[in-house]
Order: C-alpha cells, then sequence, then structure tokens
C-alpha cells in the first residue's frame, strides 16, 4: 500500500517541490520520516497520528515509512503535516478513488484535526505553481495571501476531514482562482499614510529637496547632522514619495516577509514599501542575512524599499562592508554548510550619522566633548568604497526656534513642500528614465555606469567651465565628478529638461559636500 | 629634507626672540629664517574652530599678508590653518612654529600645507628633528609664537582654548592682545568675549588690524569678482543683512524653491562670495 503526494519546501525566498511518500508494510506498528526531516517535522508523527484519530479516521497499524523526496535537501517546517497525513490516509484507503495527482498539500495540523495556517505560505505556493501544479489545498487563514497569485486554483479548508472528504470526492470544496481583483485592490489601498507627511516637517527644506533628488532616481544618501535636527523624521517619511510599488514586486515582498516571518499580524500582504531602520548593534548575519539555516536580513527585508542606518559610522565594520554586493548587485548571496541561497535586496539606502561621537561639533550652543582626534576617526569609520557608492551628502543643522518661527511670517510667498507634490514629481521624474533607458537594462539614473553617463549626462560649455571652476575652488575629489553628473541628471529629470545647464550642475555639486578637502 | 640649525649668538637668530624670557638656545628651520625681520603678527585659536572662527583667522591674514605684514601660527588644525592658508593666499609670508621636530608633521592632514609654508616662509621648532608631538611641548612653544610678533591675534577661543595660553605668554612679554568678539550665545566665542571683558581689544573689522600697526588701508587691492544675476545679488543682500543664514531661511524670505536656492549657492561659492559648512551660511566678506 503506497501513496504519493505533492507539497513543497522552502528555498531562499522560493520553494521547491517536495513529494511525499507514503508506505504501509506489514510488521510491528511503527512511524518513521526519513529524507532530512528537521525537528518539528519529526515531530509532526504525533500531531499527525492523533488530528487523523480525532478526525474520525483509523490510523493505520502498520510499519510507516514517510519519504520525503528529493531525500538529499533538508526539509523544515511545520506546513508538511498536511501532506504527511494526507498521504497516509491515501495509503491506508480512509480517502477513497484517490487518484488525481495535481493537487498539492500545504498546512500543520492540530491535535484535534484542524488546519493552522503556516509560514512563507506564498513561497511555497509561488514554487508549486512554478512546478506545475494547478490546484492547492491551503489553510483558510493563508488564503489571501495566496490569492495574490494568479495561474492557480486554491481550496481553502478548516479541518482535515473537509479535505479527505473533497478527495474521495464525497464533499467537494468549491475553489477559488488566484489573482483575484479583490486581494490586490485591499494591498492596493495599503498606504503609508501612517508614516507621515513630508509637510510636518519644519525648515529642513534643502534636506527635503535632496530627499526628492534620491527617490525620483534611487540615489543613495548621507546625511550628517547633530542630534535631533530631524534626521529620522525625514527618512520615516520617504517610502511616502515612492511610487507605489508593482504587483510583482508586490509579491515578492510578501514572499520575502513570509520567509522571514515577519509578516504583520494584522494583514498577510504586504502592500506598501518596506522602511527598515536597523539598531547599529546588530548581528551581521541578522544584517546581511544568515544563520544555520539561512533566513532573509535587513538587506532583503528592505526590498524595493527603504534601509535606513542611523548612526552609520557606529555600525560594525563587517556589518557595512556587507552592504557593497547588494548596492553593486541588488541581491546577496549567503553561503553556509546547508548550501548557498540568493535574496533580492534591492533597497535604497539611507544614512545618517552626527559630526562626531558626542554629536555636537559645530554646535553654536553646546560643547563638543570630542578630541579631534576622534572628530576625524569617526568619519573615517565609512570606508572609502562603501562611501562611493553613497550619491548625495547633505549636511542637516539642528532647527533652532528662529528657524521655525519664520513660517509665521506671512509675507512669505513660500510654499512648503509636501509629500503628494513630491511625489508627483518623483513620478514624473521616472517615467522620463523609463523610458529613457528601455532596452538598456536599467531604469534609474543611479544604475548609469560609466559608458552611460558619457552618452547620457552631456552639458554644455558654461557648465563645463562651472564645474572646473568647482573642482579648483571647492577641492572636490575625483570620484565626484561622475556623481555630480548623474545627480544633475536627476535635477533635469526633475525640472522636466532635456539637457543638462549650469544650474543643474550648481545644484548637485551643492549635494557633495564631504567630497570637499575637509577644513579640520 | 633641508633642516638648519642657528644659535642665539648666531647674526640670523631672530631678534625679537633674544629679548624674551626663556629666549630659545637652539631653533631648527626649513625654510628662509629672515622672514622674521619683517613684522610679525600671531593669529592663534581654537583647534575645533567653528566657521565663523575660520573665516576670522583666513580673512584677517589675508588682509595682513597683501600688506606684507608676516603671519605667525602653530600650524595646528582649525584657526591655525587658516591662518597660514589666508596669508600664502594674500601673497603673503608665513611662520610656523611647532611643538615637536621640524621635520614632523603634525597635524599629518596638513603636509601640503606645510610644503606650502616652507617655500612661502619658515617653520620654526625649538626641538631637534625627530621630536614627536608631546602635549607638554605645545604651551611652551607659544611663547615663540608671541614672541616673533609685534601683537596677538585670537580668533575663536572657547572654554578651555589653548590660545589662552599664548595670551598669557603674550602679557608677560608685553605685547598687545586683541580678540575677534564672536556672539554671546556661542559657546564657542565664550574665550575670545572673556579676553575682552579682561581687557584684550576687540577687532571690529577685518581691516582694522591695519590701522593699528599702522597702515592707510588704501594699500588693500580690491579684485572682487562683481559678476553676479539678479538672482545672487537677492541672496547676497539677504545674506549680508542676516550675517549667518540657513537654507531655509533664504526659501521662506525669497519664497524659491530649495532646489534653485541651492544651485545659487554653489555659484556664489565658486565666486568666492560665500562660504558653506555645517548647514549654515556666512558671507567671505566683511561689508564695506
Amino acid at each position: 500500500m503506497y501513496a504519493q503526494i505533492y507539497s513543497a519546501t522552502l528555498q531562499g525566498i522560493g520553494a521547491e517541490l517536495v513529494v511525499v511518500e507514503a508506505d504501509l508494510a506489514r510488521g510491528l506498528p511503527s512511524f518513521s520520516i526519513v529524507g532530512l526531516p528537521d525537528a518539528a517535522v519529526k515531530e509532526a508523527r504525533e500531531r499527525i497520528r492523533a488530528a487523523i484519530t480525532n478526525s474520525g479516521f483509523v490510523f493505520p497499524a502498520k510499519r510507516i515509512t514517510v519519504n520525503l523526496s528529493p531525500a538529499n535537501t533538508r526539509k523544515e517546517g511545520t506546513h508538511l503535516d498536511l501532506p504527511i497525513a494526507i498521504s497516509l490516509l491515501v495509503a491506508g484507503e480512509e480517502a477513497k478513488s484517490y487518484r488525481s495527482n495535481d493537487y498539492a498539500f500545504l498546512g500543520e495540523l492540530s491535535l484535534d484535526g484542524r488546519i493552522k495556517p503556516i509560514k512563507g505560505a506564498l513561497s511555497l505556493a509561488v514554487g508549486l505553481r512554478d512546478a506545475g501544479i494547478k490546484k492547492l489545498m491551503v489553510p483558510m487563514g493563508n488564503v489571501k495571501e495566496i490569492e495574490l497569485l494568479s495561474d492557480i486554483k486554491i481550496y481553502p479548508a478548516e479541518k482535515l476531514k473537509e479535505i479527505a472528504d473533497h478527495i474521495s470526492g464525497d464533499n467537494i470544496i468549491t475553489g477559488r482562482k488566484g489573482g483575484m481583483a479583490e486581494s490586490i485592490k485591499e494591498a492596493e489601498s495599503i498606504t503609508n499614510l501612517d508614516d507621515g507627511d513630508f509637510h510636518d516637517v519644519v525648515g529642513q527644506e534643502g534636506a527635503k529637496r535632496a530627499f526628492e533628488i534620491s527617490a525620483a532616481a534611487g540615489h543613495s544618501m548621507l546625511m550628517i547632522g547633530p542630534p535631533g535636527s530631524g534626521k529620522t523624521m525625514m527618512a520615516r517619511r520617504m517610502p511616502g514619495i515612492l511610487p507605489e510599488i508593482s504587483n510583482e514586486d508586490r509579491l515578492v515582498i510578501t514572499q520575502i516577509y513570509g520567509v522571514a516571518e515577519k509578516l504583520p499580524l494584522d494583514r498577510e500582504i504586504v502592500g506598501n514599501r518596506p522602511f527598515r531602520a536597523p539598531h547599529h548593534t546588530i548581528s551581521a548575519a541578522a544584517f546581511a542575512g544568515g544563520g544555520r539555516n539561512p533566513k532573509p536580513g535587513e538587506f532583503t527585508l528592505a526590498h524595493k524599499g527603504v534601509l535606513f542606518l542611523d548612526e552609520l559610522p557606529e555600525f560594525k565594520r563587517s556589518s557595512l562592508e556587507a552592504l557593497r554586493q547588494p548596492m553593486e548587485d541588488k541581491r546577496i548571496t549567503i553561503n553556509r554548510m546547508s548550501g548557498n541561497v540568493t535574496y533580492p535586496a534591492d533597497f535604497l539606502l539611507l544614512a545618517a550619522c552626527n559630526p562626531c561621537p558626542c554629536g555636537f561639533f559645530g554646535d553654536p550652543e553646546r560643547i563638543c566633548t570630542c578630541s579631534q582626534g576622534q572628530i576625524r576617526g569617526y568619519m573615517s569609520k565609512i570606508s572609502g568604497p562603501l562611501m562611493d557608492r553613497i550619491d548625495l551628502h547633505v549636511e542637516v543643522k539642528a532647527a533652532r526656534y528662529e528657524d521655525l518661527s519664520i513660517r509665521i511670517d506671512n509675507s512669505s510667498t513660500y510654499i512648503r513642500e509636501t509629500t503628494g507634490s513630491m511625489r508627483n514629481r518623483v513620478k514624473k521624474a521616472r517615467l522620463v528614465q523609463k523610458e529613457r533607458y528601455t532596452g538598456l537594462g536599467i531604469e534609474l539614473n543611479s544604475q548609469m555606469d560609466q559608458s552611460h553617463i558619457k552618452r547620457y549626462c552631456i552639458i554644455d560649455d558654461e557648465g563645463e567651465i562651472f564645474l572646473m571652476q568647482a573642482f579648483h575652488r571647492l577641492g572636490l575629489s575625483a570620484r565626484a565628478y561622475g556623481k555630480i553628473l548623474t545627480i544633475a541628471r536627476t535635477i533635469a529629470d526633475l525640472d522636466g529638461v532635456d539637457k543638462i545647464g549650469i544650474r543643474q550642475i550648481a545644484e548637485a555639486v551643492h549635494y557633495r559636500c564631504l567630497d570637499r578637502i575637509p577644513a579640520t | 629634507m633641508n633642516i638648519q640649525k642657528v644659535e642665539q649668538n648666531d647674526v640670523n637668530y631672530p631678534e625679537q626672540l633674544r629679548l624674551i624670557k626663556d629666549s630659545p638656545r637652539v631653533l631648527y628651520y626649513r625654510g628662509d629664517i629672515e622672514v622674521c625681520r619683517n613684522r610679525c603678527l600671531a593669529i592663534v585659536g581654537s583647534r575645533k574652530a567653528t566657521q565663523y572662527g575660520r573665516w576670522a583667522a583666513y580673512s584677517i591674514a589675508r588682509k595682513a599678508a597683501e600688506c606684507g605684514i608676516v603671519i605667525v601660527s602653530g600650524m595646528a588644525s582649525g584657526v591655525d590653518t587658516e591662518a597660514h592658508k589666508g596669508a600664502i593666499d594674500g601673497g603673503g609670508n608665513t611662520i610656523a612654529v611647532l611643538g615637536c621636530g621640524p621635520d614632523i608633521c603634525y597635524p599629518s592632514s596638513n603636509r601640503q600645507l606645510m610644503e606650502k609654508i616652507i617655500n612661502k616662509g619658515v617653520i620654526i621648532s625649538e626641538y631637534p628633528p625627530g621630536r614627536k608631538p608631546i602635549a607638554g611641548q605645545f604651551p611652551v612653544r607659544n611663547r615663540i609664537i608671541s614672541g616673533l610678533s609685534e601683537l596677538v591675534v585670537v580668533a575663536e577661543a572657547g572654554f578651555k582654548s589653548g590660545s589662552l595660553i599664548t595670551v598669557g605668554w603674550a602679557l608677560e612679554q608685553n605685547k598687545d592682545v586683541y580678540a575677534v568678539p564672536g556672539p554671546i550665545n556661542n559657546v564657542n566665542s565664550f574665550g575670545t568675549n572673556k579676553l575682552i571683558q579682561d581687557g584684550a581689544m576687540p577687532i571690529v573689522g577685518v581691516d582694522e588690524i591695519l590701522t593699528i600697526m599702522g597702515f592707510s588701508g588704501k594699500e588693500i587691492v580690491k579684485g572682487r569678482n562683481r559678476l553676479m544675476g539678479g538672482d545672487e545679488e537677492t541672496l547676497m543682500g539677504i545674506i549680508m543683512e542676516n550675517g549667518e543664514v540657513t537654507l531655509d531661511l533664504l526659501c521662506y524670505k525669497t519664497g524659491k524653491k530649495a532646489g534653485e536656492i541651492a544651485a545659487i549657492l554653489s555659484l556664489l561659492e565658486i565666486k568666492g562670495e560665500i562660504i558653506t559648512g555645517g548647514g549654515r551660511i556666512m558671507p567671505s566678506y566683511t561689508m564695506k
């Protein structure tokens, strides 16, 4: 008596097809699971025995062997409970006449035979769909998340009995088609409103402009300023000015959060761009991803969103160096004994730091208690190669009352920027870039290489002369040259002009303050 | 490396130094020791200077150098560095008195500046080549800085600035001490303001030091780039009126977008009209 059932196991943020084979042989009653199960899968034996009995079936008093094939990859997670239970029911002929092998099963069992939601359901479903499975039996609690997926039929169930009845043809569960507009609409309705509006930030108009430039072309940015100058407040508002994410991206992000077991409790879908702000004491494994059985780290959790690193120089050197691969390749590969995993990691890096360890260097009201060496050493903790990957530098000053109170001055015609107006300009600039780079394999100005810069960042004589003067006068370093051109390109796109003029270059120079020969 | 040595009874030993207390018996130097025969002015101040302090040191040094006055300082970071730079940019000579051997560059970030000083003046030290920069040596060398100079200007000093030690030496040597006043709500100007309270003379304009040293002020050549667009003029007007401003203030006063303001500021900075740093903007010259 033999049965074969389909399920899956997580592999990176995707999944691999697993065939659950069950064989009932004569001999002393026993139950063993082979095929590299981890502890949670081994414990499934106890849950399955109880669930089958409590659902009104007979647990086969045979010598039971369950094999999880391919037998050489490690299987983890409780979602294999249901397929194993089904394989026993089919092999024991409790579920009669089950022949069709186009179903796959996912679900955790409780002792009374109910099916509980599982982690990483979307990733498992994606893996199964890609393996050619058309029908999927899943826990009721995971339906919303899996419904994002098209090309698959979903049969949700709450009890083991329902599924057994369905496959025996006794009591049919109505299937739902995936990719339903409803769940997608619900995901779209989740906006970033709770993160606040840029209008709340009083002062810091220059920094806001830098945020706009950063968002328009995915330029990474470093803010330098004393504590309490609003660096974190502004960073939190960054996802709000980024354009909405596409449905494919939403799917990938939901997969990532499912695999990392980080999905918020009240919803199964990640609808908006993630904002991750890990503390600087974070371990390298949690930062980049890793662990004995690799899990995605902060880089991956920030995929298609914002990774905000406050107090950048305080991060461990090894952690910061790990940033280099994802910033180049937009993904991160983790090598562990149990295998290599590649996770997507296409994030926008926002970093912030104080001007010195105590934070008050240059502050008019507070005394800086740092020594000369400490101040110089602080910034040098950020290595050259990492600095090379940061496009915009912005000096943020502490807001003083005098700066804030001017808003009361009614005579000013200045209109404070809002998230809405900034996002509109960002959206337009992104469209321009997408059009320009069609067929080139890049989408944003920040991804340009030397040959692209040569082709798309042409400046006139006036601009060239200005740039030359700027280099001599401000002592700009060589690495600044290409950066200034790319930033000027983005500013031109935001301004809606085709050619880069002196205005754009002059503004771009403003955002490279760390390239100047240090004053101290 | 051409390091020379001069003893107290040599002819080219700086005359002024023979007269001071604890006059150094031997001086090691690199460059032209003869520049000490000119009229000298010491500019000292905090290492962790603000934009304002650095601006003051640079501007005073430059103006004085344009009139042929030799600027003496200690080649430390902050005010000292700016004073030497100002002197060199003004086409004058400058003297750096070190607290370590004349072959050692301390701080090492001033290596380029050190080369320029050797070409445009002299590096002096009472310590033999190879002597490391040890903390105790720096206050002692300050007596040479003040000893070489007719008067001492403190550009900026906080609560416990080493430049106040130079002031102590200057008073002992009977030299006049001038201090650049600063805003009283800025801790970085506390030391200089306190000096003024204690009797030091305040400097109320960059050119004033020239009048004090007996120049009429006509010697100064004005070569400013005055070609500015309308927007630049407007912005300069606001900056001049307020002294130190922020980008926000300029946005509010003009109603222009931050991006536009940032572009104009870059232009003004390249033209040398303003200096920026730490998110603050100030004019690079005082109003005339």
